[in-house]
């Protein structure tokens, strides 16, 4: 059967559709509550956006604190769109995206040549100064009053449908990002940016282009957050707090593989379900913890985990484990895997 | 033989520092150039100017007339001209293979057939049995053979070699040779070839020219470069007045430095020795 590009894997097609007909046929199996089905619908956003957080913290290597800017520029402009012109919300959610994806070129393009923690930290400053600016400029955004968007009736049970949708879009393109010619350009200047342009790799490109299809694809998650809020206020939309939360989805799950953000996004909302109910103060710290933990057991979050469990019992040959690893491997996480790597017999 | 590329006086200043200054050097269609020197003499520069990576501060490179420097290392490569780096840089997180399709995508050549062509280099390289490893598991000759391949898989037309050969064992530097040779003879590529191992530059190369502190000093045949007085100095560290003193001694007789000096040459041009390997360069990583 030739339908199919050589390197799409029959094993990641099936699962795709596995985890889509799994996403459509839960609330009617488990019968759901309303409440309960909102939570699903909040983590198949959060799956998206970890996912397109892990285009560019994880496959190029550049880790960046400051998504939230492109999230939270997705909500407003998209939430302004719908008070406005009544547009249909996928509509509107699309705008949001695309004025995101060029915002996020206008402060990627020079900060891309930074790289590693100094790209890191110029994020940081460009994710503050966008929430400081979107905070006072009150006729865009409403202030520290933020903004109410229309409800429509159904509307909720609508987004389910949609969130299933994006989530579907994104994994299958994070799966096809990762694969492509150009994943492999991507990996290539993780590893050293100079000796991919020696061989003919433009990295300003490459790393622009991952920029903007990770930019857009987070404001359209900002954008579907606001329609799912119905009212959004930029301190939470722009908040640090959010651009971490993008960070900590893709390390708990594992940065730089296909699946694991989607993972950690997983665990991030049943986790915070549990911490905002009993421990309020507590949660945060808890992340923090959690983090701390990762990074320095497995490096690789839980598919670091998984991989470790494959090779224990034989399911993956070591090479192809190590090649998985070291494909993932960011920064520090990179140290981790050589260190294994030497300790394999 | 036509020329297939020239440099007009390409110089690169660093603050102060003229680290290449006003090098000419012409390449023809087939040829090995040699390019020696002593440490710090510029000969990573003026590889850099030629591959792109660095913008010269004057001067040019033309490629079949064509001017290529100034740019980007990717202009330079879908010009057609490629490097491989003195301390070997393989993508870690790559395996072998995917690091020469890595060349063969983003290279001259069309992206198609990516694979098989990486495969073919890999033949070429005597690899082909490790594509599915990870270069950290290769020996450190194995890993210079990578850069080759996946300078190779780029399709260039010209190949610029940084030590290829410098900081492996003796049989692996014969092979290395080999390999350089076949390159030459089986695809037709003109080749650039920066070497601390003496008897590996004289034997493989068809020209050579020498840089002291970013200057050419000489240039010809290896017979004639290892006589020149001037090349002579500079290896040996001589004073000006030796230097004029062997540039006279050079004058007044045709094989130069004869007796004691002779001894202490860098390489005796008569007697070519098997590959000898140098101490390990500081800077070359295992």
């Amino acid at each position: 059967m030739k339908l199919l590009p050589h390197w799409v894997s029959r094993p990641a097609l099936v699962a795709l559709l596995a985890a889509l007909v799994v996403g459509a046929v839960l609330p009617k199996v488990l019968g759901l509550s309303v409440y309960s089905q909102n939570q699903v619908t909040e983590t198949f956003l959060f799956v998206a956006a970890a996912l397109a957080w892990n285009w560019m913290g994880g496959y190029l290597g550049q880790v960046s604190f400051g998504h939230s800017a492109m999230f939270g520029l997705g909500g407003f402009v998209s939430g302004r769109l719908l008070l406005a012109l009544h547009l249909p919300f996928p509509i509107a959610w699309v705008a949001g995206g695309l004025l995101a994806a060029a915002y996020a070129l206008v402060w990627g393009h020079p900060t891309l040549r930074l790289r590693g923690p100094y790209f890191s930290i110029a994020t940081i400053g460009v994710g503050e100064a966008t929430r400081l600016v979107m905070t006072y400029w009150e006729e865009f955004t409403g202030g520290s009053s933020g903004l109410s968007l229309p409800i429509t009736p159904g509307l909720k049970s609508q987004l389910y449908w949609w969130g299933l949708a994006v989530m579907g879009i994104v994994l299958a393109a994070s799966y096809a990002l990762r694969k492509s010619t150009l994943g492999l350009g991507l990996l290539a200047i993780k590893s050293d940016v100079d000796a991919a342009a020696d061989v003919g790799i433009s990295p300003t490109l490459l790393q622009d282009v991952v920029l903007l299809l990770s930019g857009f694809t987070v404001g359209v998650c900002g954008a579907f957050y606001a329609s799912y809020q119905n009212y959004i206020e930029p301190g939470d939309m722009f908040g640090f707090r959010t651009s971490i939360s993008f960070v900590l989805m893709a390390v708990i799950g594992g940065v730089g593989t296909i699946l694991g953000p989607a993972l950690g996004a997983l665990v991030f909302v049943i986790l915070r379900q549990y911490l905002i109910g009993s421990y309020p103060q507590l949660y945060l710290g808890i992340y923090g913890l959690l983090l701390i933990v990762v990074i320095l057991f497995e490096p690789l979050g839980m598919m670091g985990l998984w991989l470790r469990i494959a090779r224990r019992f034989g399911f993956l040959r070591p090479e192809v484990e190590a090649g998985l690893a070291a494909k993932a491997a960011v920064g520090g996480a990179a140290a981790g895997v050589r260190v294994r790597e030497g300790g394999a017999p | 033989m036509s020329v297939i590329l020239r440099a007009d006086g390409l110089s690169k200043r660093f603050g102060g520092l003229k680290a290449v200054d006003a090098v000419d050097l012409e390449l023809g269609e087939g040829e090995i150039l040699g390019v020696i020197g002593p440490n710090g003499a510029g000969k990573t520069t003026l590889f850099s100017m030629i591959a792109g990576s660095i913008p010269p501060t004057s001067g040019r490179v033309l490629l079949n007339g064509k001017v290529i420097s100034g740019a980007s290392p990717r202009r330079a490569v879908h010009a057609g001209v490629v490097r491989t780096h003195q301390i070997v840089r393989p993508f870690q997180n790559l395996t072998v293979l995917e690091n020469v399709m890595v060349g063969a995508i983003y290279g001259k050549g069309r992206p198609l057939r990516a694979r098989e062509r990486a495969l073919e280099e890999l033949d070429f390289c005597a690899l082909r049995d490790r594509a599915p490893q990870l270069p950290g598991g290769l020996t450190l000759a194995g890993r210079k053979r990578l850069e080759l391949a996946r300078a190779l898989a780029t399709e260039p037309r010209v190949l610029l070699l940084d030590e290829v050969i410098a900081g492996v064992t003796p049989v692996e530097a014969l092979q290395m040779a080999d390999l350089i040779r076949s390159v030459r003879e089986k695809r037709g590529l003109s080749i650039i070839l920066i070497e601390h191992v003496m008897p590996a530059v004289m034997r493989l190369s068809d020209r050579v020219i020498v840089l002291d502190a970013g200057k050419k000093i000489a240039e010809g045949t290896p017979q004639q470069v290892v006589k020149d007085a001037r090349v002579i100095a500079a290896y040996l560290g001589e004073s000006a007045s030796a230097t004029e003193a062997a540039a006279r001694e050079a004058e007044s007789t045709p094989t130069p430095a004869s007796g004691s000096r002779a001894a202490t040459r860098p390489t005796p041009p008569s007697n070519p020795t098997p590959f000898s390997t140098p101490k390990k360069d500081p800077g070359e990583r295992q």
